[in-house]
């Protein structure tokens, strides 16, 4: 069976598989971005135009974060604690398959959410928004990245427990020390570098370059780096469910 | 001269990086169409060694073969060739009685319509029709267990591993599951059952393997061990109250009784009495069950001394 016929079948399976949560999940995501949104607003007043851009565009690159870095890692942290990926692996299918696989559909899940926190945002502060083709693009390629760290998350912690500890932490992180609510010339300059080598922050610019008209933004390389990002992770993680205890 | 083995163990030793020692020299072959049982309690080593078999934990020392390839430098021949029923938890949240098994057959290479068709008589067969449109999440624990069944077979495999496949299945759907695991090994099919119903896995069992703390305390075929089992009957009755039992009678923990052939006129004298008193409603005197073996098996490991009056002796260690 070709690679791409078992990742069909695998993106076809997950969705179908997880078409019972996503009433659930939207309402949680979607709740929680317009939270921010709306609060950001009642925090900052007198907001300005660049900065309420900042705030719907960044509010979106977390929504990505909690799907790719939350959710992801929690599901198969849970399913490897329960034995459930056992079953998978004892199937003759590519690990990097499935686990491409995974990180598709909770980036197709990803995003209407996303967008209608863009809609809501740009309703709520009078915004323009110039949506590009490609922000489709930008948003699976920002799940995947994060979604593949999220992904050897599970696989190399050894309890759930750990995995959910860790992304607190990661939110943490992407909310106030990270330039995804905020420009990157705001943060101190060691956060400025530590930055470079972390997913959101090219999540957050391709999402604003393909959403935004404000400057600085590099689309072509967030969107390599996110690629590189989550084809490094999944081959990773692969390798991890790979090797036999 | 026999067939070659399907599965062949030779060896197999499994230590954790922690020092425990998961199974230690197992040497095992199961030969074609072959359904063997694999007994043991909790910590056994059971699952470490279904592990093994399927390619997802590497033996520390031996080998394992699956028609002459050795699967542990080759996993992906154990993938591509085994047919897998979990014992944990099957839930894959909202897919469908009917889709789980369609996608299961779909990943080992079945085409979605023949997929579909599987799905559909495999369904029928074990009268799941009811529940074909259910979430697995939605759906009882024994109408998972059947889809999980039903998906590891809805492809043609070389080897079958079926880890406690009745579990929580009610006892009429219960009777379709062995019928068909009869019927598979009638037809060819190389079955490892790894099993707690003993009382009803002995219907279809060929050959059998107790395990205990990481090794293989007892094989060979259910008769084979009965005959090990010394002079030994059991007596099974249904009483009107509670009564005394026979001093002869040593409880088997399950409702019954075993004891001393030699004591079989007095026994037999003692019951035929109550039950014309009305005492004893009804009574049946047969050889030990697999239970009885399992249990002799077991109890000089749990009590350090021979099982409730029973002498395993001579058997295949």
């Amino acid at each position: 069976m070709t690679f791409l016929r078992q990742y069909r079948d695998l993106v076809s399976m997950e969705l179908r598989s997880m078409r019972g949560e996503v009433p659930i999940i939207a309402a949680v995501q979607i709740g929680f971005m317009v939270g921010f949104v709306f609060g950001f607003g009642y925090l900052i007043p007198g907001i300005t135009e660049s900065t309420a851009l900042y705030i719907v565009t960044g509010t979106a690159t977390q929504g990505v974060v909690t799907m790719g870095l939350v959710m992801l890692p929690q599901l198969l942290a849970q399913s490897k604690h329960e034995g459930r990926l056992d079953y998978y692996l004892s199937m003759p299918i590519s690990r990097e398959a499935y686990l491409l696989a995974l990180v598709t559909a909770v980036g197709v899940m990803a995003l209407p959410g996303i967008f209608f926190c863009l809609a809501v945002g740009a309703w709520r502060y009078d915004l323009a928004l110039e949506l590009h083709p490609l922000l489709p693009v930008a948003i699976l390629l920002g799940v995947g990245s994060l979604a593949g760290v999220g992904i050897a998350m599970a696989v190399y912690s050894r309890h759930p427990q750990l995995t959910n500890a860790l992304t607190q932490l990661i939110i943490f992180y992407v909310l106030f020390f990270a330039p995804v609510l905020m420009p990157r010339e705001q943060l101190p300059a060691a956060l400025r570098e530590t930055a470079r080598f972390a997913p959101p922050t090219y999540a957050a610019d391709a999402i604003r370059a393909t959403s935004t008209d404000l400057p600085g933004t590099h689309l072509g390389t967030s969107l390599a780096i996110m690629a590189l990002f989550a084809l490094g992770s999944i081959a990773l993680s692969a390798l991890a469910i790979r090797r036999r205890g | 001269m026999s067939a070659p083995p399907v599965l062949a163990l030779r060896g197999v030793t499994k230590r954790y990086r922690n020092g425990t020692l998961a199974n230690a020299g197992i040497d095992l072959e199961l030969r074609p169409g072959e359904i063997f049982g694999l007994l043991g309690p909790n910590g056994a080593g059971k699952t470490t060694l279904v592990r093994q078999v399927l390619g997802l934990a590497r033996p520390t020392s031996g080998t394992i073969t699956l028609d002459g390839v050795d699967i542990v430098a080759d996993p992906g021949f154990a993938r591509r060739n085994i047919g897998f029923l979990p014992q944990g938890t099957f839930d894959l949240q909202s897919l469908t009685v009917a889709e789980t098994i369609e996608f299961a057959a779909r990943l080992r290479g079945i085409p979605p319509r023949a997929a579909r068709a599987a799905a559909a008589r495999l369904i029928e067969r074990l009268d799941l029709g009811p529940f074909r449109g259910t979430a697995m999440r939605s759906a009882s624990g024994g109408v998972r267990r059947l889809a999980g069944f039903a998906a590891a077979i809805a492809a043609p495999a070389r080897l079958l591993v079926l880890d406690e496949p009745t579990n929580d299945v009610d006892p009429l759907r219960r009777v379709l599951l062995w019928e068909l695991i009869s019927e598979l090994g009638r037809g060819g099919a190389t079955i490892l059952l790894v099993t707690h119903n003993l009382a009803e896995a002995e219907r279809v069992i060929d050959r059998l393997a107790i395990m205990n703390a990481g090794r293989i305390v007892r094989e060979g075929t259910p008769a084979a061990l009965r005959s090990i089992v010394t002079e030994r009957l059991r007596l099974e009755l249904a009483a009107a109250g509670t009564l005394t039992p026979h001093p002869a009678l040593v409880p088997d923990g399950a409702g019954a009784y075993l004891f001393d052939a030699a004591d079989l006129p007095r026994v037999a004298a003692w019951v035929s009495r109550l039950r014309e008193l009305g005492t004893v409603l009804d009574f049946r005197i047969g050889p030990p069950t697999l239970d009885d073996i399992y249990a002799a098996a077991m109890a000089p490991a749990a009590a350090g001394r021979p099982g409730p009056g029973l002498a395993i002796e001579g058997a295949t260690a």
